[in-house]
């Protein structure tokens, strides 16, 4: 898939939640300009057009990034922290993914600029229809800012 | 003689006789001047003779007075030898309560040091909960996040092995997919439930006016939502309750369920919920006709991980009344149950009446 033309970034660290999040977006036929990074700093450099992705263009910038909070190196925070910091990227909307309500970020999520916040469901039938949810709500729903 | 002679002779006893008349008148004189002074003196005397007779009498008076004033002193002297004596007493009483006072000086001395260690025990206490709390806090957290992560994988891949290679199991092997499944749901419920009961334990609530008839309506449609049951279920006229409406909500689903799942297997399942003003309480309570229970194991219904029938029976985590439980003593209410081995039970909580 060509990277000036994406849709979903999918932020994911997990392999099997990635693996199950793309194949309920594949099910809802919403993964045809998705792409699925593996950690915080993967992800900067697709969003700012650096490192590996420095021939991307950045003006091209996804509908919806679904991020997950726990990830090596450069934790989902952290990513969020960026992405709203910037100018260019701060207007795109951001669902944190996280398995847990428990988790003491979610105000800090919130109050970085958050989007939304959403619990994985342990049940793969509930997983499937949060995430094809979200799909339909960001991609076809929403009004993007630009 | 002749006269001349006699005649200076007579001159002579005249002159002699004229002078001693006039001795003798002076005598005379003098004697009344002494008779006058005798007189005065006797008066004098008299008079003497009076005063001292007075004088007398002042002076038995006085010495009356000095015997009145003897005994007097006598009695004084008694009561000053009496009063040294007390007041030995008391000097000797004072030492003692100035020992007893030194005494409980060191003690208090010893008490406020006892104090200052215990306090600071205390303080190392609430600071080692903090800790723990902490710790607890951050292992939730963990438990939740890495126990689900894995849950959903094998609850996902389950499910993609049903829907992809669903035709070429048979219907045992998709029997025991399915009990991969329910197991892993399950363990979801049971890890979800016992964070629930974990949060509870520090999160703090907001009471309002909670109208238990409109929250049973939104529990009781939420609940048709999410199961079919056949049970009868009534109310009306339920108190106000001032609680926090998500944990009500939470207490009454969990007691809703309850009597749903232990009265399905009798032919019409009755459910009411009752409300009364007690001795300064309301009490609710949620009664069915179900399968009840042994009043013998009673106290174990709102242990974490109690149960009173086993898996195959009636399904449940026990986890369930532990939380009711912990939402209503943080509301300072009761919770406890009346039941019988297949006559049904009965679940109460109390909560403060705020009126009284």
């Amino acid at each position: 898939m060509e990277n000036n033309n994406v849709e979903i970034l999918l932020i994911e660290d997990n392999k099997n939640d990635a693996e199950l999040a793309i194949r309920a977006f594949r099910k809802a036929n919403l993964n045809n300009h998705l792409i699925h990074l593996k950690n915080g700093v993967e992800a900067l450099e697709f969003l700012f057009g650096t490192g590996k992705f420095d021939v991307r263009d950045i003006s091209k910038k996804p509908k919806v990034i679904l991020l997950d909070l726990k990830m090596p190196k450069l934790n989902g925070l952290e990513v969020l922290a960026q992405i709203k910091a910037n100018e260019q990227t701060k207007a795109i909307p951001v669902v944190v993914l996280t398995s847990s309500k428990e988790h003491p970020d979610i105000k800090r999520a919130y109050a970085l600029g958050a989007n939304s916040y959403i619990v994985k469901p342990v049940e793969f039938d509930d997983f499937s229809k949060v995430v094809t949810d979200l799909g339909f709500y960001w991609l076809l729903k929403n009004q993007p800012h630009v | 003689m002749d006269n001349k002679e006699k005649t200076i002779e007579l001159i002579i006893a005249n002159k002699k006789l004229a002078f001693q008349n006039q001795e003798k008148e002076k005598r005379a004189h003098e004697l009344v001047s002494a008779n006058k002074e005798l007189a005065f003196q006797k008066k004098e005397k008299d008079k003497r003779a009076a005063e001292l007779l007075l004088a007398n009498k002042e002076l038995a008076y006085q010495n009356e007075q000095k015997d009145k004033r003897a005994a007097e002193l006598v009695l004084a002297n008694e009561e000053l030898a009496y009063q040294n004596e007390q007041k030995d007493k008391r000097a000797a009483e004072l030492i003692l309560a100035n020992e007893e006072l030194a005494y409980q000086k060191e003690l208090k001395k010893k008490r406020a040091s006892e104090l200052s260690n215990s306090n600071k025990e205390v303080d190392d206490l609430e600071k080692r909960v903090k800790e723990r709390t902490e710790d607890l806090e951050s292992f939730s957290y963990s438990v939740s996040h890495d126990l689900r992560t894995p849950l959903r994988a094998i609850n996902g891949y389950a499910k993609m092995l049903e829907e992809d290679y669903g035709t070429v199991l048979d219907a045992e092997g998709l029997r025991f997919l399915g009990e991969v499944r329910s197991n892993a749901n399950k363990m979801g419920v049971l890890i979800d439930d016992l964070l629930t009961f974990s949060r509870l334990g520090r999160k703090g609530i907001t009471k309002s006016t909670v109208d238990m008839n409109m929250l049973l309506e939104t529990v009781l449609s939420a609940l048709n939502q999410s199961m079919t049951h056949n049970a009868e279920i009534k109310f009306s006229n339920l108190l106000l309750a001032v609680a926090d409406y998500n944990l009500l909500q939470h207490v009454l689903t969990n007691l809703l369920l309850n009597a749903i799942k232990y009265s399905s297997k009798k032919e019409k399942p009755m459910i009411e919920i009752k409300s009364e003003q007690k001795n300064g309480e309301i009490i609710y309570s949620i009664s069915d006709n179900g399968v009840g229970f042994d009043m013998q194991y009673g106290n174990k219904l709102f242990g974490v991980f109690q149960r009173l029938h086993d898996d195959e029976e009636f399904s449940g985590n026990g986890v369930g009344l532990a939380i009711v439980k912990r939402i209503i003593d943080k509301h300072d209410g009761n919770v406890w149950a009346v039941g019988k081995e297949g006559q049904g039970a009965t679940f109460y909580f109390s909560l403060p009446d705020n009126d009284k």
